[in-house]
This record gives C-alpha cells, sequence and structure tokens, in this order.
C-alpha cells in the first residue's frame, strides 16, 4: 500500500550536506524539482491547518505563506538521545509530512542524516551560527548533561551545554523534540548520573523556545509548529511548559476511542483476555490515558495509521512531565508507596491498616471488659456524686 | 456507681434517666446536619471513590454506564462533603462552646493535660474516664486531624477535577497543584487518605459505644437530638471552671428526669 521509501535517501547527496537546494530557493520550486504536485501540497497544507486546530478558512492563508516563503535555514542538534525523533521524522511515508518539512526548511545540519562528517560537518554548524544569527531555527534532541562540567556528551571536542549556549542563543526559534530536549526524559530519570537537563533549564532564558514533549515527538505536530511559524512568523498559543496547546492541551482520555468502554465500566482485566480481544478499556491496566495530554489520539502515528492504546497498549503519558519518574509503574494504575515494597500496592497498605485498627478495637472491647470486671467498688464510691446535686 | 444502681436497681428505675442528670443541649443542628452530610457522603464517596480506583462491579448489556455512573456520584458528595465540612468549619466559630475550634485544636494546659489523660484511659491505666461534657482533648485533636485530611481530600479531589474539567476559573484556583505534586501523587494521597477515614470511622464508632456505656450520658442518642445527660455538678463544674457560672445553658438545662416525667404525662 505505501512505499517504504525513506524521504531521505534523495538526499544524501555525495557532495558532502543533505542541502538539495540553497536556503533562497522557494519551496515550491524545490517541491516542483521534486516532483510534488501541487494537489498533495494542499492536501499537506489541510492536514496541517487541522492539526494546528485552525478553522478551514486559514487553509488559503497556510498555503499562500507556504508557497511565498523562502525556506528558512535549520540546524538540528543532537545530544544525550536514541535518534528516536529522528526516527520519528524518518518514519511517516504516506503522506510525506517529513518529506514536506524538509523541503520547508533548509536543513544544514543534522549528525545523523548529513552525508558530511567531521571537521566540515562542524564547519557547515559554525557557518550557519555565523552567517544567520537570528535567522535559523534550532532544533535540540536529547538531554544536555551538566556533572562534572558537561564532559558526558562531547562532540567536535565540545561540551553539549557549550554547543547548545553557542547556537542556541543565536537562533530565531529554537525547538526542543522529545522528552529528553524538554525535561530531560529518560536521562534525566532517577538517578540521573550525568545531571542532565531538559533544553531550557540547561540554558534558561532562551527565546522562542518551544517543548516538543513525547517519546518521540510527532512529526506531524513538529512540522504543524514550523508551518505556523512561517505562517503567522510566531510560535502557536502556548501552555505552561512551551508546549503548544494545539498538541498537549487536550487529555488522552477525553479523545479515547475506548472512552465509551471506560463509561460503561467495561475493563481489560489481563492481557490477552476477552476484554482485552474485544477492545475494552485498559485503565485497569495501568493505562495513564487520564492523566495525559496529548493529540496523540487524533494525529496518531505512521500517518495516521494507529496509537498505543489502539493497537491494544496503555498510555504511558510520554509527553507528560518527568514521565519516567513521575507515572511509572506504567503497568499499575497508583506508584508504589514509599517504603514499602514495589510489589506492595496502595490498596493492600490500605486494607491493612483498617484491619489493623479493626483488630486493635476489638482488643480494647476485650481490655474494657476485663476492666469492668475488675474495676474494684472503692473507685465507684469514690467517684459518687455530691449529695447536693441529688435529688431532682 | 451508676453502674452498680443500674445492675441492683429495678427494672423500671433504670430506664429513666439517671439520678441528678440534667439535660444539656450540646450539638446544635448545624453540627449534627452537618455530621450526619458529611458520614453520608464518605460512606457514597468510599464507595463510588473505591470503584474508581479499582472497578469491581460487572456492567451487563450494551448500555451500561457503571463508570461514568460512579463519578457522578463521586463529584456530586465530594460537593456535598465539601459544603458539610465548610459549614462545620464555620460553625467551629460561631457556634456553642462544645463546638467552638477550641475543642478540637488543644490550646490550653488543661486540655493538653487532658489529653494524656484520657489517653491513660484508652491505656488502661486509670479504671474510669474522666467526664466531658463535649468532646475530651483527645477525640477533639483527633477530629482536628480528620478535618485536616478533608481539607487535603478536598484540595486533592478538586485538583484533580480541575484537570478533567479544564475550566479555566477551577484550573486558576486549584491547577497549581499538580505542578507541585504530580498528579499521580494527588490520586495515591486521594486514595490512601480513604482508608485513614475508614479506620477513624471504626474508631469513632467504637468510643462512642464505650463511652456511652461507661458515661451514661447518651451520648449516642446526642448526635441525633443534639442532648447529652450530664450530672447536674459536672455541667456545673465545667461551666465554673469557664467563669460562667451563670450561664444560659445552665438555665436551660433542666433535670432530666423532670423533662421525662412531663413527656410522659
Amino acid at each position: 500500500m505505501h512505499t517504504l521509501k525513506s524521504p531521505f535517501a534523495a538526499r544524501l547527496s555525495p557532495c558532502g550536506g543533505i542541502l538539495m537546494h540553497s536556503p533562497r530557493t522557494r519551496l515550491t520550486a524545490a517541491l516542483k524539482s521534486r516532483g510534488v504536485s501541487r494537489r498533495e501540497f494542499v492536501q499537506f497544507c489541510s492536514s496541517m491547518v487541522a492539526t494546528l486546530a485552525l478553522p478551514p478558512r486559514y487553509l488559503g492563508a497556510v498555503v499562500k505563506a507556504l508557497t511565498q516563503a523562502s525556506r528558512p535555514v535549520l540546524v538540528w542538534l543532537e545530544f544525550q538521545d536514541c535518534a528516536g525523533n529522528t526516527e520519528s521524522m524518518l518514519r511517516s511515508s504516506n503522506p510525506p509530512v517529513a518529506e514536506f518539512v524538509l523541503d520547508l526548511l533548509s536543513w544544514e545540519y543534522h549528525e545523523t542524516l548529513m552525508a558530511g562528517a567531521g571537521k566540515q560537518a562542524e564547519d557547515a554548524l559554525e557557518r550557519v551560527v555565523r552567517e544567520h544569527a537570528g535567522e535559523y531555527i534550532a532544533v535540540v534532541e536529547g538531554a544536555i548533561p551538566t556533572a562534572d562540567g558537561g564532559v558526558y556528551c562531547t562532540i567536535g571536542g565540545k561540551a553539549a551545554l557549550d554547543i547548545a549556549k553557542h547556537v542556541c542563543s543565536k537562533a530565531a526559534a529554537n525547538i526542543a523534540v522529545g522528552a529528553c530536549a524538554w525535561d530531560g526524559g529518560l536521562v534525566r530519570s532517577n538517578p540521573n548520573p550525568t545531571g542532565a537537563l531538559g533544553l531550557h533549564e540547561a540554558v534558561p532564558g532562551l527565546k522562542n523556545l518551544i517543548n516538543l514533549g513525547g517519546c518521540p515527538h510527532n512529526p506531524a505536530n513538529t512540522a504543524a509548529v514550523l508551518v505556523h511559524y512561517l505562517t503567522f512568523h510566531d510560535l502557536p498559543a502556548l501552555d505552561e511548559y512551551n508546549r503548544p496547546l494545539f498538541a498537549y492541551g487536550d487529555i488522552i482520555h477525553d479523545q479515547c476511542e475506548r472512552r465509551a468502554h471506560y463509561d460503561a465500566g467495561r475493563f481489560v482485566e489481563e492481557w490477552g483476555d476477552e476484554g482485552h480481544r474485544k477492545g475494552y478499556c485498559l485503565y485497569k491496566m495501568g493505562c495513564k490515558g487520564p492523566e495525559a495530554t496529548y493529540n496523540c489520539p487524533t494525529v496518531r502515528w505512521n500517518d495516521g495509521t494507529s496509537w498505543p492504546v489502539k493497537s491494544g497498549h496503555g498510555c504511558i503519558a510520554c509527553a507528560s512531565h518527568r514521565f519516567w519518574d513521575t507515572k511509572s509503574p506504567f503497568y499499575k494504575r497508583l506508584p508504589s508507596v514509599p517504603g514499602f515494597g514495589v510489589d506492595v500496592t496502595a490498596d493492600e497498605i490500605g486494607w491493612v491498616a483498617t484491619a489493623a485498627v479493626g483488630a486493635a478495637m476489638v482488643a480494647q472491647v476485650a481490655g474494657n471488659m476485663v476492666r469492668d470486671k475488675l474495676r474494684p467498688k472503692k473507685t465507684a464510691e469514690e467517684t459518687k456524686e455530691p449529695p447536693e446535686s441529688r435529688g431532682a | 456507681m451508676k453502674k452498680t444502681q443500674r445492675r441492683h436497681g429495678q427494672e423500671t428505675e433504670w430506664k429513666r434517666p439517671a439520678h441528678g442528670q440534667v439535660r444539656v443541649y450540646v450539638w446544635e443542628w448545624p453540627v449534627r446536619f452537618a455530621h450526619w452530610i458529611i458520614f453520608a457522603t464518605i460512606v457514597s464517596l468510599s464507595i463510588t471513590g473505591y470503584y474508581m480506583h479499582s472497578p469491581f462491579v460487572v456492567p451487563h448489556g450494551r448500555t451500561a454506564y457503571v463508570m461514568g455512573t460512579m463519578r457522578f456520584v463521586h463529584l456530586l458528595s465530594g460537593f456535598a462533603f465539601l459544603g458539610a465540612v465548610l459549614i462545620r468549619i464555620v460553625w467551629m466559630f460561631i457556634g456553642n462552646r462544645w463546638s467552638h475550634w477550641d475543642q478540637f485544636i488543644p490550646v490550653t494546659r488543661k486540655r493538653l493535660k487532658d489529653i494524656a489523660e484520657t489517653g491513660k484511659y484508652y491505656g488502661f491505666m486509670v479504671w474510669s474516664p474522666t467526664p466531658h461534657i463535649g468532646h475530651n482533648a483527645l477525640a477533639g485533636a483527633s477530629y482536628a486531624v480528620m478535618y485536616g485530611l478533608a481539607l487535603v481530600e478536598i484540595l486533592t479531589g478538586l485538583a484533580l477535577y480541575s484537570r478533567i474539567l479544564g475550566n479555566r476559573v477551577v484550573s486558576f484556583f486549584f491547577g497549581w497543584l499538580p505542578h507541585l505534586v504530580d498528579i499521580q501523587w494527588l490520586r495515591e494521597i486521594h486514595f490512601l487518605v480513604m482508608f485513614v477515614f475508614w479506620m477513624f470511622f471504626i474508631h469513632h464508632l467504637y468510643t462512642a459505644i464505650l463511652v456511652s456505656i461507661e458515661e451514661e450520658n447518651g451520648v449516642m442518642e446526642s448526635i441525633f437530638s443534639g442532648y447529652k445527660f450530664v450530672p447536674e455538678h459536672e455541667l456545673r463544674k465545667a461551666l465554673a471552671e469557664e467563669n460562667d457560672e451563670d450561664a444560659e445553658v445552665l438555665r436551660e438545662a433542666r433535670p432530666a428526669a423532670e423533662q421525662s416525667s412531663q413527656s410522659r404525662a
């Protein structure tokens, strides 16, 4: 059905960089040279308008802006990462989001994709910072280690922290893609041996910073942010974590296609049971949908094919703040209570404690019965009321 | 003494209020109202809340709406609980002496000493409990803790609700909490505190029965009627300690035996 060609295959030009066109080439020209029809282009624009939750009348504005925009320069920095966000970008095939994103911008530097290496590659980055200062877009993938002078991630002899400070502070806009670049992600999760931080903490005070959390980021959202930037010359509405509201504003649970089963009370009790085969709600399997916000259920993955809950696995809230620490265990509804074993649930603690109080009360009853029997008569006489209060 | 009187007296004797007791209006209607609303809502909040944590009902039919109903009842009960707790807290400042806030938070040396005395009774170190007209200091302090936990439940509950609602007003007031404590821990706290309420319920019921038997003051009935039956000298002593000998309450308190004979007539 889909051709699994990578849109990047054609870009690995023998002459060094990933550049096919100069930054001055307009998008339409770039697309035309790659044989993308206007129909496909408008389809892409309408999907972006939908992702941004803009009214349909904005389609014209988006098409016009993208047609006329000269492609801004983009550098993609990778630090403590697994290249998962890059992979997520590459794996979209049809409609070719990555294709458009790559042609929308002039990608000057991307370690995983570019053919150039070593000094030539680092020179390309340096040239962008020098020649396009205040104009280029910097995308950051991966956490930035700060422990021991940042020695745990160095590129070309320079610490990630220094590169980020150098490149991001001169960018027109910074986009942190994935959980690691946003809040440190897996790298920063307890015990965080490298002192990893997200971009906004490692390099405070960056202007025009936008966080696209998620493990990985959804390329549709990243493309939509870029389209928004090119169309309106501004970032979309952001939440308190600098995440775009169109993607991170709604709770997954409220958009979930299994929600009706939740409301009805039909739940998967164990993996592979009848309820699981029937697509019941994964709440009891530890699904974090009620806690998480993301547009995963509507934008989905692999060209809108599916998303975790649709494929039968609970949400792990990968777009939530520091989710590795805060949303685990992923297969239990509530965190383990500190001071007890990891297998001890809050239910067990509560029931045992309640039973203990009940037992203590039974012991008290027994004790009181004994005390009642043993209570000396003398004590009763001592507590006798004064005679004047008697009568009535 | 009363106990021996009961044991050895005629049946007709001990059915009447004990000798020398006066009837004191201890729990005013807002106290009783709040008490029973809090009780009823804790029951319904516990049942629906436990279901929401770990669904235990197997739904039948295609139109089942078990979780939806549970959540709806939980929200309604939660707001009723909030209202009742607020009424009771307001009444701590405008109510009578036995519903006043200083009955809960021990601020005087006497109340602090009373905690130890009541503790001695529960620890089987003395034969009989110290008589009280309102709450004893230990009970009052435990209620203060429970009101604190009720506020914890209200706050975590509203923070969780603000997440669902996405309402700007509610989010403004309570949306800051999930940033301070992660939402999963809010749920954990909200859930675990429920068990403390259960423990308190067991203990509360037990001590109410115990005191009712030991002091013979009608404490169990008092949460329905508002009246307790206490020996007149105890009431005078309690009022004298507050330098309030001529209090209205003493004038109103009539010998219980007289009242019950009137009602019989």
